[in-house]
C-alpha cells in the first residue's frame, strides 16, 4: 500500500464527486488498496454526502456564503438584462408567426426550413402553443403546427453545436411530444409511438426542467391510454402528478389528476375515477380556469352516473348548470343536454332522457359531429331496447348507417353498427347488445383499429 | 400549510427574485453547491422560468422546486463519478496478469470478501462484471433484465461496494 496519502481536501473532494475523472481513479485505488487511515477520513465525510444524496440536506456553512451570494447576483442581473430580451423575441416570434399563417402549409415547410429568419426559439413555443390549441378543434393543422415546430427545434439545436444544443433538449422534446400528441389525435398511433420515442430520448434530466419532463410524460400517457396500455399510462401520470406536487403546481396537479381519472374511467376503476376527479377539482380554480373545471364537473356527474349513483349525479348537475350556461357556447350547451339525458335515465325518468337525446343527436348531426351523433343515437336505443322498441332501435340503426357510409368514415363502427342492425331486424336487439356496441363506439373513437366482437 | 396553498401574487421580474432571494440563497447553502455550479442551475432554471413565465402559475414554488430537482440531481451526478471512479479502480485490479505479487492477491481476496458480503442480486451482478468480465449489455441477457434495467441495478450495486469502501471499511484495513 502506497504511504503517499491524498490530502483531506482532496478525500473531501473525492467524496463529493469533484476531483477530475484521473484523480478520481488515483484515490479509490488508494482506498481499495486498504488505506485505513485514509478511510477512516472518508468514513467520515460519507455520511454527508450520502444525506445529500438521499434528499436530506442537513450541513451548512462549508460553502462560502459571500461567494453564493454573488453567484445569486451576477445571475439575476444577466436574467434581468435578458427579460427584455425575451419580450422582443416574443413579439418577434408572434410576427413571424403571422407571416408565416399567411402562406400554404407546404410552403410553410420551405419558409422555415430554408430561411434563417425563422430560426426563433419564440417562434418555436407559438407554434406548440398553437399545435396544442388546434388539436381540439382541426387536428390535421395541429399535426402541420407541430412538425413545423419539431423543424425548428431541431434545426436550432443543430446551429449551437453539441454544448448549445444540450440547452435546447427541453425545447426538441417537448417539440416531438406535441407532434406526438397531435398525431394521437389524429389515430395516427405509429406516427405517435415513433415520436415519443424521439422525445423520450431526449428527456435528459441534468439539462431539462422537471416542468417540462411532466409535460413530455403528460402526452405519452395519453397516446398510452388511447392504446389501452393503462398500466404504463397510470406510471406515467403518476410522475406527472408527483413532478407538479414538487414544483407546486397546484392547477397542473388537479389537470393531472384529472388526466389520470381519465385512465382509470376507461379501465373500469369507476371509484378510482370519482375520487380523483373530486380530488382535482379541489385543486382547480373555477374562476381561473372555468372550462377545465367545468369538463371535470361533467366528467363526475357521468362518472357518477355510469356508476349507478343518478341522484349524486342529479344533485351535482343541479349546482353546475350555471357553469355551463356561463360558457354559452353551443357545444357545452349540448354536453349539458346530453348530461341531462343520462342522468334522467339513470333515475329511470325514460321520456324525459330520450327527448334530451333526440335533441342532442339532432344538433349533432346538424353540425356533422356524426360521431357524436352516433354516441348519442345509441343512448336514445338504449331508451327504446328497456322499453322493447325494437323497430325504433333498428330505424335508428339504419340512419347512422347511412351518415356513416355517404361520410365513408371509421369502418369498425360501420361493423358494430351493422351487427347491431341486423339483430333489430330480426327482433333480437336486446339492451344488453345496444349497450356493448355503444360502449365498442367510444372506445373506438380514438382507436380506429379495434375491432368488434359482441359477446352477448 | 403546503406551497401549494399559497398562491402569489403578480409582481415584477425585480420583485418577484428580491422576494425569492433568501429561499434561493438558502437552498443552495443547504443543499452546499459551489458557486460555479449556482450559477449554472440557477441560470438554466431562471431562463426556463423567462420562457414560460406566462404557462406558470405560482412561479415561487415552481422556482424552489425546480431548484431542489436541480441540486438533488447536482449531488445524484457526484455521486454516479464517484461511483464510476471505484469501478474503474476495481477493473484495473481484476484486469492485472495472473499470479500477482502479495499485494495484489490481498487486494483481489479482499474485494472478494467486500462483494461476497452484499446482498445476493449485487453479489451476482459484480461477480460477473468483476469475475467475469461480462459487459452491461451481456449481463441484461444473462439475468433477463432490460438494458436499462441493468444499469439502474449496477449503478445500485456499484454504490454499496463503494460504501464499503469508502465508508465502512470492510478492507484489510479493518482486519
Amino acid at each position: 500500500m502506497t504511504e503517499n496519502h491524498p490530502a483531506q481536501p482532496v478525500l473531501e473532494r473525492f467524496v463529493l464527486g469533484h476531483l477530475p475523472a484521473a484523480e478520481m481513479r488515483q484515490v479509490s485505488q488508494h482506498l481499495l488498496a486498504g488505506c485505513s487511515e485514509c478511510r477512516q477520513v472518508t468514513a467520515g465525510l460519507w455520511e454527508h454526502g450520502a444525506q445529500l444524496a438521499a434528499r436530506v440536506p442537513s450541513a451548512e456553512g462549508i460553502v462560502d456564503r459571500s461567494a453564493c451570494d454573488e453567484a445569486i447576483d451576477r445571475i439575476f442581473h444577466i436574467i434581468l438584462t435578458r427579460e427584455s430580451e425575451v419580450a422582443r423575441e416574443r413579439a418577434q416570434g408572434r410576427e413571424l408567426f403571422e407571416e408565416l399563417a399567411r402562406h400554404p402549409p407546404a410552403r410553410q415547410h420551405l419558409m422555415v426550413s430554408n430561411s434563417a429568419r425563422f430560426l426563433s426559439r419564440m417562434l418555436c413555443e407559438i407554434l406548440l402553443e398553437q399545435a396544442h390549441e388546434a388539436g381540439f378543434r382541426e387536428p390535421a393543422r395541429a399535426v402541420e403546427l407541430a412538425r413545423l415546430g419539431v423543424a425548428i427545434a431541431d434545426r436550432l439545436a443543430e446551429r449551437s453545436g453539441e454544448k448549445g444544443g444540450e440547452g435546447l433538449k427541453g425545447l426538441r422534446a417537448r417539440a416531438w411530444a406535441q407532434l406526438g400528441n397531435a398525431l394521437r389525435i389524429s389515430s395516427d398511433h405509429a406516427g405517435a409511438d415513433q415520436a415519443f420515442e424521439t422525445a423520450t430520448e431526449l428527456l435528459d434530466p441534468v439539462r431539462i426542467t422537471p416542468h417540462e419532463i411532466a409535460r413530455v410524460l403528460d402526452f405519452e400517457a395519453s397516446l398510452r391510454r388511447d392504446q389501452r396500455r393503462f398500466v404504463e399510462a397510470t406510471r406515467l401520470m403518476d410522475q406527472v402528478i408527483a413532478i407538479y406536487r414538487k414544483l407546486g403546481q397546484r392547477s397542473l396537479l388537479g389537470r393531472s389528476l384529472q388526466q389520470k381519472s381519465l385512465i382509470c374511467g376507461e379501465s373500469g376503476d369507476s371509484d378510482g375515477e370519482i375520487a380523483l376527479l373530486r380530488r382535482a377539482l379541489e385543486l382547480l380554480n373555477p374562476e381561473e380556469e372555468p372550462r377545465i373545471f367545468l369538463a371535470a364537473r361533467h366528467n363526475l356527474i357521468s362518472a357518477l352516473c355510469e356508476s349507478g349513483r343518478p341522484r349524486e349525479a342529479f344533485a351535482l348537475l343541479f349546482h353546475t348548470r350555471p357553469l355551463y350556461l356561463k360558457q354559452g357556447d353551443r357545444l357545452n350547451l349540448l354536453r349539458l343536454r346530453w348530461l341531462e339525458g343520462a342522468v334522467s335515465r339513470g333515475l329511470q325518468r325514460y321520456e324525459q332522457a330520450a327527448v334530451a337525446f333526440r335533441e342532442v343527436r339532432e344538433a349533432f348531426l346538424e353540425l356533422g359531429l356524426d360521431y357524436d351523433a352516433a354516441l348519442a343515437s345509441l343512448d336514445l336505443a338504449e331508451i327504446y331496447a328497456t322499453q322493447g322498441r325494437t323497430a325504433d332501435v333498428r330505424g335508428l340503426a339504419d340512419e347512422m348507417l347511412e351518415v356513416f357510409r355517404s361520410r365513408k368514415i371509421h369502418r369498425e363502427a360501420m361493423g358494430a353498427l351493422s351487427v347491431l342492425q341486423k339483430a333489430a331486424s330480426t327482433e333480437r336487439a336486446e339492451l344488453v347488445l345496444v349497450r356493448e356496441v355503444g360502449s365498442f363506439l367510444r372506445k373506438a373513437r380514438n382507436q380506429p383499429d379495434l375491432q368488434f366482437t359482441p359477446i352477448s | 400549510m403546503s406551497a401549494l396553498d399559497h398562491p402569489q401574487p403578480e409582481d415584477t421580474l425585480e420583485e418577484f427574485l428580491d422576494r425569492v432571494r433568501p429561499r434561493i440563497r438558502g437552498l443552495f447553502l443547504r443543499y452546499r453547491i459551489p458557486p460555479q455550479d449556482t450559477e449554472d442551475i440557477l441560470q438554466q432554471a431562471l431562463l426556463a422560468l423567462l420562457y414560460h413565465r406566462d404557462s406558470i402559475r405560482d412561479p415561487e414554488a415552481w422556482l424552489v422546486g425546480t431548484l431542489r430537482n436541480k441540486c438533488l440531481l447536482y449531488w445524484r451526478d457526484h455521486r454516479r463519478k464517484l461511483y464510476d471512479a471505484v469501478d474503474a479502480a476495481v477493473l484495473e485490479v481484476v484486469a492485472e496478469p495472473q499470479a500477482p505479487d502479495q499485494e495484489g492477491a490481498d487486494l483481489r481476496r479482499d474485494l472478494t470478501s467486500a462483494i461476497d458480503q452484499l446482498p445476493e442480486r449485487c453479489r451476482s451482478i459484480l461477480s460477473l462484471r468483476y469475475r467475469h468480465g461480462y459487459s452491461p449489455s451481456e449481463m441484461a441477457v444473462f439475468l433477463g433484465y432490460s438494458q436499462g434495467s441493468i444499469s439502474k441495478m449496477t449503478n445500485r450495486c456499484l454504490a454499496a461496494l463503494t460504501r464499503r469502501l469508502v465508508a465502512s471499511g470492510i478492507l484489510r484495513g479493518q482486519e
